[in-house]
């Protein structure tokens, strides 16, 4: 009842007589993106620079590290646990990718607790303009690991750097049926400015992110 | 929402004596100011994204009804169930059915204007339904029984102190406070168990994505996603004019939004939600309901304020409002505050109740210089002042006000004469180029000092200078 009333009462203020033209339509909002540089911020240096820098940007808050290839991932996070003083226990998702890595020393498990210390991911991609990283939620990727932990380590494949948000937007992952229940892209560490303006870090989601770039190929 | 006092000129008089209201706003707006001012400077072509985002923001407008039709069955495509609200009334009945389905006892809920909008909070209240709130601002607000006075930092109106007061009062492990940082852990250690033991999470909408069917919330905390994901149950309620064509616009419109809103670049957390759980998904709800709100949007594009929906509602115009930043959110008395407020609220709550609204302004036009979708915000305030000066809603003070201004403004000799008599009058009440008290001007004078003429009249400095070019 609601849905007619509002659409004859859209239709109607619009001065439509018909159904739209969906075509058209169509057409103009392409047209509108269309311009490659239309609304885009400047850029410089290489892709993987581009990211690093806004990661690091204290807006951010995120903290970068590189290693050869994913393997170098286990002793990354062995390194980061022993500087920041952490437990070495971690919760993994069950990314066979992740579990197939050489644990050592390390306890992992895959339900993750309320309060989790320390949770170790692995990005679908990364956004180089904005310094984010893409979680897609998947049976071996639960959403909530990205949230609940203090500390949160992600490996990213620098094969999987993207240029622009709108790199990812029209990309194989994006859209139609294949879309994830949730895409999460996640720019830094939570924050907060709801008291007096003042930024403070760890409000609801992870306080530290730090990312482990590797090179995939 | 409704602020205590109901006469705009009370609330404003209760803002402006506050000790603490001025320093409060000016600590967040000037920080959001300089941050977004610093944000433009690093991108030359601002301007022209902002173009973009006006015509992304009218083409959708435009086309409202074609976008809402192919929302729906992409949306329910997905496994979400759409549900559609002509009234405020009409939303909260969805939303507090679906949670008497669901047999919830506690919702957790991540901001939106919109549920404020159409009196949920409330609604859920009624219901016996145990309501948390999640932004950090809003969790302050429910504990004080504020409504919202900023629509990014609803709670900008309260110092550290006060919040510290109110954590004290009601957390139960708040430990010592000292700073804002032992503040705002205090809040994550309550908040922590009340997100994973809620049944349902409600959510509003940054946008509604047409050619997905998919719901993007964007956070700085991450209260979005810890709110939707651990629920059995999540409800999106979201205003028609939410709609986006595609991802590829949401992505250009995020870079204005979040600019205009904090000077980032993006926020934290933007997340795009596509119906429920999937075979196999470990987390995420079973269940996911979307309410199309209408609330007078329909209203709107029909009574000429097509534009106003364009709104993205960063807030930029209330940040750098010279009225909101003396009078805080509260006076204006309505869901939305500061310039964007003072042309919606007219819409949704009636003229008649929100006539004041369009003369708390001073036409400077920041707000239009840093709408990042270009909504010529004056212009739309003038069409209230006009329409209620047609419709006779200008009280008789006012009218014969204006009468004896026009008698005297259409007499060029005579208006020199009363501006010069004015200019030599107040200077009798000035001290240091300031004035304190002086007949006539209490309502200005009673909370601030009114600055002294410095020099002639405009038309004695006109005909100075072009003696001296002579």
């Amino acid at each position: 009842m609601s849905r007619e009333r509002i659409l004859a009462a859209a239709r109607a203020a619009l001065g439509r007589s018909g159904n739209p033209d969906a075509g058209a339509i169509r057409a103009e909002a392409a047209r509108l993106v269309a311009g490659a540089d239309r609304g885009r911020p400047p850029r410089s240096g290489t892709l993987t620079e581009r990211f690093i820098e806004r990661l690091t940007d204290p807006k951010v808050g995120g903290t970068v590290e590189q290693v050869a290839s994913l393997s170098g991932l286990p002793g990354a996070v062995r390194a980061y646990l022993f500087t920041h003083n952490l437990p070495a226990s971690i919760a993994l998702p069950p990314d066979p990718a992740l579990t197939a890595l050489d644990w050592a020393g390390i306890a992992t498990h895959h339900r993750i607790a309320t309060d989790e210390p320390v949770a170790v991911g692995l990005a679908a991609c990364g956004i180089a303009e904005s310094g984010s990283l893409v979680f897609h939620s998947a049976p071996t990727a639960p959403t909530l690991h990205n949230f609940l932990p203090l500390h949160h380590i992600v490996a990213l494949d620098t094969a999987k750097l993207l240029e622009w948000l709108e790199d990812y937007a029209t990309g194989p992952a994006c859209g139609g049926r294949a879309q994830p229940r949730n895409v999460n892209i996640v720019t830094g560490a939570s924050g907060t400015t709801d008291i007096e303006g003042r930024l403070v870090r760890g409000a609801h989601g992870p306080g530290f992110l730090h990312v482990v770039l590797f090179a995939g190929g | 929402m409704r602020a205590n006092q109901p006469n705009f000129a009370a609330r404003v008089d209760a803002a402006l004596a506050s000790p603490t209201l001025k320093t409060a706003i000016d600590r967040t707006t000037g920080t959001a100011e300089r941050n977004r001012a610093r944000a433009v400077a690093a991108w030359p072509d601002f301007q022209a994204a902002r173009d973009l985002g006006r015509d992304i923001r009218a083409h959708v407008v435009n086309n409202i009804d074609h976008y809402l039709v192919e929302f729906e069955r992409n949306a329910l495509a997905t496994g979400a169930k759409v549900h559609w609200a002509s009234t405020s009334e009409d939303a909260c009945r969805i939303v507090v059915e679906i949670c008497r389905a669901a047999e919830a006892k506690s919702v957790t809920r991540s901001k939106s204007m919109l549920g404020e909008e159409i009196g949920l909070p409330h609604a859920l209240e009624a219901a016996g339904i145990t309501r948390v709130e999640t932004d950090l601002a809003e969790h302050i607000i429910q504990l004080a029984g504020d409504p919202p006075s900023h629509i990014v930092w609803p709670a900008l109106h309260k110092t550290r102190e006060q919040v510290k007061e109110l954590f004290a009062a009601s957390h139960r492990d708040p430990g010592a406070m000292e700073d804002v940082e032992s503040m705002v852990q205090a809040a994550r250690r309550e908040l922590r168990a009340k997100f994973m033991a809620a049944d349902v999470g409600i959510s509003g909408a940054n946008f509604l994505v047409a050619d997905t069917g998919a719901v993007c919330t964007v956070t700085n905390e991450g209260n979005a996603e810890l709110t939707t994901t651990p629920p059995r149950v999540h409800i999106v309620t979201a205003g028609i004019e939410k709609l986006v064509p595609s991802t590829t616009h949401a992505m250009a419109l995020l870079r204005l939004l979040v600019r205009s809103a904090t000077g980032a670049e993006l926020t934290q957390y933007t997340t795009f939600h596509t119906g429920p759980k999937q075979p196999g998904d470990l987390d995420g709800p079973d269940e996911f309901h979307i309410v199309l709100v209408d609330n007078g949007r329909t209203n709107m594009l029909a009574d000429g304020l097509a534009e106003m929906l364009r709104c993205i509602r960063c807030g930029a115009c209330l940040n750098h409002c010279v009225v909101y930043r003396n009078i805080g959110g509260h006076a204006y008395g309505g869901t939305y505050p500061g310039p964007m407020g003072s042309v919606l609220t007219p819409a949704l709550d009636g003229l008649p109740a929100a006539r004041d609204l369009a003369h708390a302004c001073t036409l400077n036009g920041s707000c239009q210089e840093v709408c990042p979708v270009r909504i010529p915000l004056p212009t739309l305030l003038r069409g209230w002042r006009d329409r209620s000066w047609r419709e006779g809603l200008e009280p008789s003070s006012v009218r014969t006000a204006l009468g004896l201004w026009k008698f005297v403004a259409t007499r060029p000799w005579l208006y020199r004469l009363a501006t010069a008599a004015a200019v030599r009058g107040m200077r009798l009440f000035a001290k240091r180029g300031w004035i304190e008290a002086m007949p006539l001007a209490g309502g200005w004078t009673r909370h601030r000092g009114l600055p002294a003429p410095s020099g002639g009249t405009f038309m004695q400095q006109y005909q100075a200078q072009k003696r001296k070019a002579r």
